[in-house]
């Protein structure tokens, strides 16, 4: 059990830089991940964590001690790697043993060790097979015990389910933060599937070109992101981006002249870019385009996955999608859409931060007061 | 199955059998490699194999007169033979930590170096090997002189004693593995180096990870994974070693002196082409294809056993 303290960190490879001054600290206990766009930084600062890489500026510290300088194997950390790295000539029992064997740990003592490991990831049947003769889960279950075996204050993880097939992978990710539960070691996951990031993650951080976008509960991340970056980046389908310019009363104005959420005032100078993020699940249908808070809406694809429909089209030139009920029953032709105020996030054209609404002085009756949060669903399919 | 034939279906029938291609096809195409192979291969080693109980001094108009199993019998028996066998022993044994010990040192540490130092290194050790083999041998047939060689120089220099590099009986032998093993070591460091840079580097991030000290990750790691060209290069100079010396025997020492730098090839050689006893060489030959057979089998098996191979 372990935490992590990271100051100011940079990492230059040649003249590519990969993090740009990064702050971040991990308390003891928590499961951490970091999320992000392919080649944004991820690898490179769990490597820096892990030791594998060396910083090129900054603090990492672990327990208060900083570790800049300090070997890999010293760090207190295990980590499993994407491709899992189980060593080809050695059976899994030698694999899982391998760390306590250069501690210098006396055979029967390693035995025992390996033998609970084993017992607790049910790899007790295949302890004398080589990694060659297991299967993608079996690896993988491997490799969590090789990462457990020596009891580390730290686990770090990168992507190790993505070479998984869909099944295995929820089945894997269940068992990571059932260990979790049980052993309450320092994690730390990196991964680009925001699945997984949402349901393992006590702590999110969204990682966007070397830099933090945004770190915070999974739930908060997801409705409430500080950027259009954070909130383009989770949810699937993606948020619609609406443009929006702002009146003389603080209101935004789509295209057209509609003002669908007069009851929001933004604090921006009239004529202010703002943009306006809807979430697919949170938009209803209605059959009228008429309203002025209604948006027009001329829908092209249908998705049924089962459990929701994506309708996807477009607002004017931009696209847009819906995530309906699986029951709903959509009518041909153009439709509204429309969105409880609370559903609203807003985004600056210019450097895409969130702009908060103005608190409102009364509140204005509308029709469906009670629906803004609840209808917020984390839907993912 | 669809066979092919020299007339389409369909065709008017003839009276020419037809001929089924798609069974002569693939011999059509071996046909070249098949008549080197034997031609060159398999009828010499069968020849050499009926030559081997005759008696013949290679002249066309003497007869070879067959004498049954006695050119086995007498090269057995022969001290020269003998001799032959313990050096050709010894040009092996001398011979393997050049061509594996030293190189793999060279490929494990070189390993760890990084960028235009590393192949600095590596072309350095790499130049014997582009070295026409009788050209080395005259290199060191000067280096190596006993009154004026640069050798013999540095040593007067430092004060020690002259060595006959090649006239001292209890010398010549292991001058002549140096010669032989310093045009290899750069072929080894090669191979062992691209296997060497064939390991997945996230097994000795792994090994790191779990603690494993440089040597321990050359001793679990990079050794094991490597056991396939160690394994293969090893086998090469046991079953070739002795095989490699012959140019510099026959060019430097001929064997001597007093015999003690001869293995098997060259007693074959001097039987064959010094004495034009036709006999005693192919039967010399026959000895050596067994033995070598026999090793190379062993060495296969113990291969197979052995190594360790990635997916
Ligand atoms: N060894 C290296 N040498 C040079 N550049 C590198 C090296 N490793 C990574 N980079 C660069 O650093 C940046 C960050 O890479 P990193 O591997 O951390 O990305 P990532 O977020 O893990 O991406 P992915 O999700 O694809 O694994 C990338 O632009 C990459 O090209
Ligand atoms: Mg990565």
């Amino acid at each position: 059990m372990a935490s992590i303290d990271i100051t100011n960190v940079h990492k230059v490879y040649g003249r590519t830089p990969a993090v740009r001054g990064l702050d971040l600290s991990v308390e003891d206990g928590s499961f951490l991940v970091i999320l992000g766009p392919s080649g944004c930084g991820k690898s490179t600062l769990l490597r820096m964590i892990a030791g594998l890489e060396d910083i090129t500026a900054g603090e990492i510290a672990i327990d208060g001690r900083v570790v800049n300088d300090i070997e890999p194997g010293r760090r207190g950390c295990a980590m499993v790697f994407q491709n899992y790295a189980l060593y080809p000539h050695m059976t899994v029992a030698e694999n899982v043993g391998y760390a306590l064997k250069v501690a210098g740990i006396r055979q029967p003592e390693r035995a025992r060790r390996v033998a609970r490991v084993a017992e607790t990831l049910g790899l007790g049947d295949l302890l004398e097979r080589k990694p060659a003769q297991l299967s993608g889960g079996q690896r993988q279950r491997v490799a969590m015990g090789r990462a457990m075996v020596r009891e580390p204050g730290i686990f770090l993880f990168d992507e190790p389910l993505s070479n998984l097939d869909a099944k295995l992978r929820i089945q894997m990710r269940l068992e990571i933060k059932r260990l979790h539960r049980e052993l309450k070691t320092t994690s730390v996951f990196v991964t680009h599937d925001q699945v997984e990031a949402m349901t393992l993650a006590d702590r999110l951080v969204v990682m966007n070109q070397g830099l933090i976008e945004q770190v915070g509960p999974p739930a908060e991340v997801f409705r409430h992101p500080v950027s259009r970056f954070v909130a383009n980046f989770l949810g699937s389908p993606p948020m619609n981006f609406l443009p929006t310019a702002i009146d003389r009363r603080g209101r935004a104005v789509v295209e057209g002249g509609h003002v669908p959420w007069p009851e929001l005032c933004f604090d921006l100078p009239s004529g202010a870019a703002i943009e306006i993020g809807l979430r697919p699940g949170d938009l209803s249908l209605v059959a009228q385009a008429g309203a002025d808070d209604v948006l027009p809406f001329d829908p092209e694809i249908l998705e049924d996955l089962g459990n929701e429909l994506h309708l996807h089209g477009s607002i004017g030139e931009i696209s847009f999608a819906v995530a309906l009920p699986a029951a709903t029953l959509v009518p041909a032709g153009r439709l509204g859409l429309r969105a409880a105020p609370g559903a609203v996030h807003a985004f600056r054209r210019e450097d895409g931060r969130r702009v908060e609404p103005r608190a409102r002085s009364n509140p204005p009756a509308h029709e469906s007061g009670e629906a803004a949060w609840r209808s917020l669903s984390l839907s993912f399919t | 199955m669809t066979d092919t034939t020299v007339f389409a279906a369909g065709a008017p029938p003839r009276a020419i059998p037809r001929i089924r291609l798609s069974t002569v096809e693939p011999w059509l195409y071996l046909a070249p490699a098949l008549a080197v192979v034997v031609l060159w291969v398999y009828v010499p080693l069968l020849q050499a194999f009926e030559l081997s109980f005759y008696q013949w001094n290679m002249l066309p108009r003497a007869t070879p007169r067959f004498v049954g199993l006695d050119n086995y019998r007498n090269l057995l028996g022969l001290p020269d033979m003998r001799q032959a066998v313990v050096n050709t022993i010894l040009y092996t044994i001398g011979l393997l930590p050049l061509s594996v010990g030293i190189p793999l040192a060279v490929a494990l540490v070189t390993g760890n170096l990084g960028g235009p130092l590393r192949n600095f290194y590596r072309a350095l050790i790499f130049v014997p090997m582009i070295v026409a083999p009788i050209v080395a041998a005259i290199l060191w047939r000067w280096l190596l002189n006993e009154d004026h060689g640069l050798v013999n120089a540095w040593l007067a220099g430092a004060g020690l004693a002259k060595v006959g590099f090649l006239s001292d009986p209890d010398v010549a032998l292991w001058t002549l593995v140096w010669i032989t093993g310093w045009k290899l070591i750069g072929f080894s460091t090669l191979l062992f180096a691209a296997a060497d840079s064939a390991i997945n580097p996230t097994y000795i991030e792994a090994a790191r990870m779990d603690g494993a000290s440089g040597w321990q990750i050359v001793r679990d790691i990079r050794l094991p994974l490597m056991s396939p060209t160690i394994l293969l290069i090893t086998m090469m100079t046991i079953l070739f070693g002795a095989q490699w010396s012959f140019v510099y025997i026959n060019a430097l020492t001929g064997g001597g002196p007093l015999r003690s730098t001869t293995n098997v090839f060259h007693v074959m050689w001097e039987y064959g082409f010094k004495t034009m006893a036709a006999g005693w060489s192919t039967a010399a030959g026959m000895l050596v294809f067994v033995v070598f057979g026999l090793i190379a089998l062993g060495c296969l098996a113990l291969m197979r056993r052995l190594a360790v191979y990635d997916e």
